[in-house]
């Protein structure tokens, strides 16, 4: 057991994914079920490593950085490999080689067009190390690093695997399919936040002694030597990097584009892990080094939050394209996820933590099941959609259960991020400014009841009703053992984490509370 | 060259052979290094720093062989000849980084810059490279001429060739910021800047490279301009470091300027060899700016650090670009690569290779080129100047532009329609270019995943500045 506490199992967890995409790659292309096998195998032992670190990990002292281990990496610039989890990123770990063994499941019979489970499965292999590893990195070059690994697959997947309708952008001269133009674009604006990022690591490491271990800037951060000027404008690059990726209004237009024209798993990980990887970063890094500009900050972000939720709704209000509905109301739940954030408080932090997993598993549910319709009636159109229920009783079931997960129906989980993100917004950390908060908390409140209006809208005209004659006699097929296999645990999932929600809190909440306590004292 | 034709084959095998075998004293003085040793009454010094570099040129030179034997082979060219021209600027280079004094260096840079002269003009037939051949032997001139120009002013000042006199001449005389020291540095770096092809003595290159063989052209993209930049490493830190806040200013200038305009242009290019002409440009303006912010700072040794690593990993991943343009091109038979659609499907070796090198280059982690991108940063930022921070502020934003045009290639050979695959045209991936390819894909990937053996850099630019 020496081995899996000295940092050696949380590095398997990391590494062994790209390995087997190493592997993956020497298999020749004919040998179909071979690669579909090993690749499941192998996101299978990443799964249950992580849960027996899950047994391994300490959780009376969740607030403790475990399992981990700091060896020499680039000496010259001091960047350490130095790995960790603690009760904040156990969570989020352990969610994503969960949604990885899921997405490769699902995968197995439902390969998007090209086929080529080769580089497909790989690409997902290697987006899982990328995701694993910015979870445990506790040093900011190796997260860095880790934070852009995810960007060369995802932007494959979206780019070879995506929709290949031909749309007009505005701004373009010729006519262009979709999947080219999100690919890009997803790959440009997050590329545009972290190279700033970089930056402000790079301001930190020489204002704070030469080192990019994050414990070490914490320590220094709380005892006062990031101030002014300088600590503005770090935090503001780091705002930057994190915020492009939840995504926050108004940096969030990637966002739609991207989901719509992913394949199916692709939005699912997008959805589940990758939008995380940012509000993670807000909570591991930006406010707990930086905390007296986290709260000057606090207010911006409980505006922007309070817009993006409101303006996700609507956004959805207005959509026809099934996917494009559940993308922009990734918008609208991330926007609750960074007003709990913002209110800095033990109460909206935990909000925070629940609500990304819950969003996880919810969205990522919802993307699999939307991406699956598409795929049996070949559109996603809602306005040709229609008696779902009658069509394929099983995929519409599972359709309402989620979207009522989705819209925070109690004893559910979607239910706990969002009502705590409130109460979090009501009460927000002492000399923050009660009025932007209690109006954002408002404005969150207004924007459950549309988020409940536009999902049941949907389920009225996707999943009731009357089929339209264009589906009479077609031969349509639901769900499949695959699907279900891929869809069945996401379920109970929800309903765990609905009626036991200590199964997140018992991780997070000692981790929450001495971080901020740290941070802002008492 | 005095070789019956017919036994030209031993020709290639044996410019190979002597590349190899030149690595051997290298290593062996690398293991028997204790202090740097001078020679010629302190002209010529071998220290860990001119190791390296040489090390580096030795191997650039045998990948250019390697790229070359095919192509040379293919066509009815004088093989002796090119393999002669092309070791002579080998020697160049070679001398260059050992070189320290005035005639040594100049000697040095221009063996190392005439024999690419009648290179880029190999294609006798084809009007491009006579014209980009023509180009580039004029400017050549030209800048040949303002580094002696600069030469001179100095030699007249102090009366002296060893940079270690002319320094401490300038220094005792309190010449360093005299009108005429500044002349002689901004006579020498534009006469420089025009082998390392920064704004605004870039205007060869597109053409240039364009003409000339590829692998001629994968030569001058990398090999010539580090040649370029060891020689105006060691002129600015040897002779004019008394003078750097005047210097580095220009430069910061002109790397600013050079990374903008170099990716704003390659934005528009549908040529490859075009295209990766001004993103070598762009990337010549990264390399340029941590001796830039150096001069400013007085921190030379961060500067040189940042610089030679960027040199190091810049010189492996753009030759693994060249060859993946070289094979795609000759596969689709165009050289406009929006017409290259899907070709990866027909050789995925060579299209996962190509997606390395231009993600590299684009510095995307893990591949070599973030920690390249990544100590420029930290150079930038380290110096706690403005103008260093916002010269920073101007490269990332810059990384960004640059990715737009380095991932449109891979999004036209792996996710465009495959229009021009034609099922029975064989993809040719001959075996020297396979190692040519291994190779550099190695060294870019072991550099971006462990950075950490750049390391030794930073304590031999510390011996490079302490002697």
């Amino acid at each position: 057991m020496e081995l899996l506490t000295n940092g050696v199992g949380l590095s398997v967890v990391v590494f062994f994914p790209l390995i087997s995409a190493f592997i993956i790659t020497l298999i020749p292309k004919a040998q179909e079920q071979l690669i579909k096998g090993f690749a499941l195998v192998s996101s299978l032992i990443t799964f249950v490593l992580s849960a027996v670190l899950l047994f391994q990990f300490d959780f009376s002292s969740a607030d403790k950085l475990q399992l981990g281990n700091k060896i020499s990496w680039i000496k010259s610039i001091n960047a350490n490999y130095e790995i960790g989890i603690d009760g904040i990123s156990l969570p989020l770990l352990v969610l994503s080689t969960f949604i990885t063994v899921l997405a490769i499941i699902y995968s197995i019979e439902h390969l998007p067009e090209p086929k080529s489970p080769k580089g497909f499965l790989a690409l997902i292999l290697v987006l899982e190390t990328g995701m694993n590893g910015t979870f445990v990195a506790l040093d900011l070059i190796l997260f860095f690093v880790f934070f852009e690994i995810v960007l060369l697959p995802m932007y494959f997947m979206i780019g070879i695997w995506g929709d290949k309708t031909v749309r007009t952008v505005s701004g373009f001269k010729n006519q262009i399919e979709t999947r080219l133009y999100a690919s890009i674009k997803f790959f440009v604006f997050t590329l545009f936040g972290s190279a700033f990022m970089l930056l402000g690591f790079l301001g930190l490491y020489y204002r704070g002694n030469k080192t990019f271990s994050i414990p070490e800037l914490i320590e220094l951060g709380t005892s006062g030597a990031f101030t002014g000027t300088f600590a503005t404008l770090v935090f503001a690059v780091l705002f930057l990097g994190f915020a492009v990726k939840v995504p926050m209004w108004p940096l969030h237009t990637w966002l739609p584009d991207a989901h719509t024209a992913a394949p199916t798993v692709g939005s699912v990980l997008l959805a589940a892990i990758l939008l995380k990887l940012g509000s993670y970063g807000f909570v591991r890094i930006a406010i707990p080094i930086l905390p007296e500009q986290a709260k000057a900050w606090a207010p911006a972000i409980a505006i922007l939050s309070a817009i993006g939720i409101i303006y996700g709704s609507l956004a959805c209000l207005a959509q026809t394209d099934l996917k494009r509905l559940i993308a922009f109301s990734s918008v609208g739940h991330m926007g609750f996820v960074m007003l709990g954030i913002a209110s800095l408080t033990p109460i909206g932090i935990n909000a925070a933590m629940i609500g990304m997993v819950a969003h996880g598993v919810i969205t990522g549910l919802l993307f699999f099941l939307s991406g699956s319709m598409a795929h049996t009636y070949h559109t996603r159109d809602m306005g040709r959609l229609g008696g779902n229920m009658k069509l394929l009783p099983k995929t519409g079931a599972l359709l309402g259960f989620t979207a009522m997960a989705s819209l925070g129906l109690p004893g559910l989980a979607g239910f706990w991020g969002e009502f705590m993100a409130l109460l979090g917004a009501y009460n927000p950390l002492d000399g923050l400014n009660i009025t932007v908060f209690r109006t954002s908390m408002v404005a969150g409140a207004i924007g459950t009841v549309l988020t409940a209006g536009y999902l049941l809208w949907m389920l009225q005209r996707v999943n009731l009703g009357e089929p339209s004659d264009e589906w009479i006699d077609k031969d349509l097929h639901d769900a499949d053992i695959y699907e279900l296999s891929a869809w069945i645990p996401l379920v109970v999932l929800t309903v765990l984490i609905g009626v036991f929600p200590k199964l997140i809190f018992g991780a997070t909440n000692d981790a929450v509370i001495a971080m901020l306590s740290k941070a802002f004292g008492g | 060259m005095i070789l019956p034709r017919k036994s030209k084959y031993y020709v290639a095998a044996f410019a190979l052979l002597g590349t190899l075998f030149s690595l051997a004293p290298l290593v062996i003085q690398w293991a028997n290094y204790t202090s740097p040793i001078y020679a010629f009454e302190n002209s010529f010094v071998v220290d860990k720093f001119s190791i390296i570099l040489k090390g580096l040129f030795i191997l650039i030179t045998y990948l250019t062989f390697l790229l070359s034997i095919n192509f040379i082979e293919s066509d009815k060219y004088y093989q002796g000849e090119y393999y002669y021209l092309l070791l002579s600027s080998l020697l160049g280079a070679l001398i260059v980084s050992s070189s320290r004094d005035l005639l040594t260096i100049f000697i040095g840079i221009e063996l190392a810059s005439t024999p690419m002269f009648l290179l880029s003009g190999w294609k006798k037939g084809d009007r491009k490279s006579n014209e980009g051949a023509i180009k580039f032997f004029l400017l050549g001139v030209l800048s040949a001429s303002l580094i002696l120009y600069g030469f001179s002013l100095l030699y007249g000042l102090s009366g002296k060739l060893v940079f270690s006199e002319i320094s401490s001449h300038l220094l005792s005389a309190s010449l360093a910021n005299s009108p005429v020291v500044l002349l002689s540095a901004i006579l020498v770096i534009s006469g420089i800047g025009f082998k390392i092809s920064v704004v605004p003595f870039h205007s060869w290159a597109p053409d240039t490279y364009e003409g000339a063989p590829l692998p001629v052209t994968a030569y001058l993209s990398v090999s010539s301009k580090a040649t370029g930049f060891v020689a105006l490493i060691i002129l600015l830190t040897k002779v004019f470091a008394g003078s750097g806040s005047s210097w580095g200013i220009i430069l910061v200038i002109i790397s600013g300027l050079t990374m903008t305009l170099g990716n704003l242009v390659a934005l528009q290019q549908n040529n490859p060899v075009r295209l990766l002409a001004y993103s070598s440009i762009s990337q010549a303006g990264f390399i340029l700016a941590p001796i830039a912010i150096s001069g400013i700072t007085g921190d030379y040794q961060d500067g040189i650090f940042a610089s030679v690593t960027y040199l190091i990993i810049y010189a492996f991943m753009n030759l693994g670009a060249f060859l993946s343009v070289h094979l795609f091109s000759n596969y689709a038979g165009s050289t406009n690569f929006y017409e290259w659609g899907g070709v990866a499907r027909k050789s995925p070796l060579a299209g996962v290779l190509t997606t390395v090198f231009f993600f590299s280059l684009a510095g995307i982690p893990p591949l070599g080129g973030w920690f390249a991108k990544f100590v420029v940063f930290r150079s930038l930022l380290g110096s706690a100047n403005s103008i260093g921070i916002a010269l920073g502020v101007v490269g990332a934003i810059n990384a960004v532009i640059a990715l737009v045009y380095y991932a449109r290639i891979s999004k036209v050979i792996w996710m465009d329609e495959p229009k021009s695959i034609n099922e029975e045209k064989i993809f040719q991936f001959e075996n020297p270019l396979k190692v040519v390819g291994v190779f550099t894909v190695l060294i870019t990937f072991v550099s971006g995943i462990f950075p950490g053996i750049f390391s030794y850099l930073g304590e031999v630019s510390s011996i490079f500045f302490g002697n």
